[in-house]
């Protein structure tokens, strides 16, 4: 049997090293750095890296995609009321109960200050890929519920537009055709969901 | 075959630590561990594609492991690389030959049976569980998911109940 | 750059190539500990030879401290890597049969594959056997759908469904495995 004294120093060094790195880690808490890295967060936010937009959150819940989990951060009345199909219900004042997750976590809220703001809290706390509906509600309402379509509602755009209210029980809005010959009111009539700004 | 006298076994806590690095640079690589049975998986949903590729994509547990690029599947590429690595070890360390492990109160045919067989409830066991030893046990334990810490315990505790019922193959 | 380094902007050349390489030192660290030799593995159930149990902890350990240590330090975004989802009665189901089909092989998926690639017969037979019992399998998950879905809890770890801290879970895993480390330490001894 092999109990050289090389073998025995190996053992026990790696038992002390082991036992003083497992001690440690017990005062330490969490295997997350005690300082949040807000340059990077704050980079993430300037570059609307946290961002996601109502039509793909519609794309990936028609898909079904399994790796996807929506979290509504507003009031159980405002969540019972209506909220986004398949989101799960979690107060912004509960949101340190959310278990770490491999998933993709989308947030929102009413209007998307709240939802914006529990972004920023749970990559805090070390959640990965979170991003947040930055219109909220009332994004989803007006994009994915009724979207502005043109009457002859052609281009892969506008189908798409219709087929997602549809899917999720809403009715798009025609536009009437634009009589403004400059071209503003037909841009809108255009099914391209407007970008949001400001959180 | 190699003809060197066979080295003696590394000892098991510097195996067991090195084997962990390697674990830990899965993690940091790729953000994933080691595995085992995801590739079987893999392998034997891709195989049922080429023979009745109807059948497998009907199938809701083959389709989602069917795809055209093979070496596109992680842990199918991983566990080539075990037979490569597990062959040059032994290769070099004098223990590689055509040979069976097995006791003595057990036949050569006798002892692929028991071997075959283990290994069909091992798959069976593996799909269940979403995951083997290296996996679950392995993996899971270091992430400390609840899953791997609930196999662990049920996985050594019916080896360890079976064992004995076939102590005598190993006599 | 926080790790992991991959993701799944990487090319699928770098990703296999990462995937190899982690293969091969997988597949070489456990014939090096013996693990490639179903005797001894067995040994483990047999207690005569606790090889099993001292790689399988020692490693577990290691990456449980490299990962807490990496994440504390920011080195490492723990949120990222993947974590397992929990099905309560599939995985304790699913861990007696692999645990009974570990006994009468004496290999696992991983052993097994290292132990062919060193010519052992035995070895290529467990290959065989977990290939047809995945195929098997395959074929009634869907029947068996609700049975392997049922009493899912997503991808929870042990600090999260018991609020301990995770620092205090590692504490306790490492001590647990010192321990037990002692433990085979002794078995082994009794029987020389």
């Amino acid at each position: 049997m092999d109990r050289s004294t090389p073998h025995l120093n190996a053992r026990s060094t790696l038992a002390v090293v082991a036992a003083s790195l497992a001690l440690l880690a017990a005062l330490a808490g969490e295997p997350r750095p005690t300082t949040v890295d807000v340059g990077a967060l704050a980079r993430q936010i300037a570059t609307e890296a946290d961002h996601v937009d109502a039509t793909t959150v519609a794309r990936w819940i028609k898909s079904r995609r399994s790796d996807l989990r929506i979290i509504d951060v507003r009031e159980q009345s405002e969540y019972d009321e209506y909220h986004i199909p398949t989101a799960e219900h979690l107060p912004l004042e509960r949101l340190t109960a959310l278990a770490r997750s491999s998933d993709t976590t989308v947030l929102y809220s009413g209007g998307g200050a709240h939802g914006a703001q529990a972004w920023v809290l749970l990559r805090a706390l070390g959640h990965a890929k979170v991003a947040v509906l930055s219109g909220g509600i009332d994004e989803w309402t007006t994009e994915v519920l009724h979207p502005i379509v043109p009457p002859d509602a052609a281009g892969p755009q506008a189908a798409e537009a219709v087929d997602l209210a549809v899917y999720f029980g809403g009715t798009p809005r025609v536009q009437p055709r634009a009589i403004d010959e400059t071209g503003s009111r037909s841009d809108r009539a255009r099914a391209v969901p407007p970008r949001r700004r400001g959180c | 075959m190699s003809r060197r006298q066979p080295q003696p076994y590394a000892d098991p806590y510097i195996a067991g630590v090195s084997l962990g690095l390697v674990l830990l640079a899965a993690f940091v690589i790729v953000g994933r561990g080691l595995g085992a049975s995801g590739a079987f998986a893999t392998a034997a949903s891709n195989l049922t594609a080429r023979i009745d590729p109807q059948a497998a994509s009907n199938n809701p547990f083959f389709s989602p492991y069917l795809t055209s690029n093979l070496f596109a599947d992680w842990l199918l590429v991983e566990v080539i690389g075990v037979f490569i690595g597990g062959a040059a070890s032994a290769w070099l360390a004098g223990r590689a030959r055509i040979a069976i492990d097995r006791g003595a109160g057990v036949s050569s045919w006798g002892r692929l049976g028991f071997s075959a067989a283990g290994g069909l409830l091992m798959g069976i066991g593996a799909i269940l569980a979403r995951g083997c030893t290296s996996g679950q046990a392995l993996t899971g334990g270091a992430v400390l998911a609840v899953g791997a810490w609930l196999f662990i315990p049920a996985a050594f505790a019916a080896a360890y109940a079976v064992a004995p019922l076939i102590r005598w193959t190993w006599r | 750059m926080t790790a992991p380094l991959l993701d799944g902007q990487t090319s699928t050349v770098v990703t296999a190539l990462s995937a190899l390489a982690i293969g091969i030192a997988f597949g070489w660290t456990l014939e090096r500990a013996g693990l490639g030799n179903a005797r001894k593995l067995v040994g483990q159930f047999h207690l005569t030879d606790l090889t099993v149990f001292k790689v399988m902890f020692s490693a577990l350990v290691t990456a449980l401290l490299g990962v807490f240590w990496l994440g504390r330090l920011g080195w490492l975004d723990v949120g990222r890597l993947y974590l397992p989802e929990t099905f309560l009665v599939p995985q304790l189901t699913g861990g007696l049969i692999f645990g009974v089909g570990f006994a009468l092989s004496g290999l696992c998926p991983g052993t097994s594959c290292v132990a062919a690639a060193s010519g052992r017969l035995d070895g290529l037979a467990a290959v065989a056997g977990i290939m047809a019992g995945v195929w098997t399998i395959g074929w009634f998950i869907q029947p068996l759908s609700r049975f392997y879905e049922s009493t899912s809890r997503g991808a929870v770890t042990l600090p999260d469904v018991t609020g301990i801290p995770s620092g205090v879970i590692v504490l306790a895993v490492v001590s647990l495995a010192l321990a037990g480390f002692r433990v085979a330490e002794w078995i082994e001894a009794r029987r020389t």
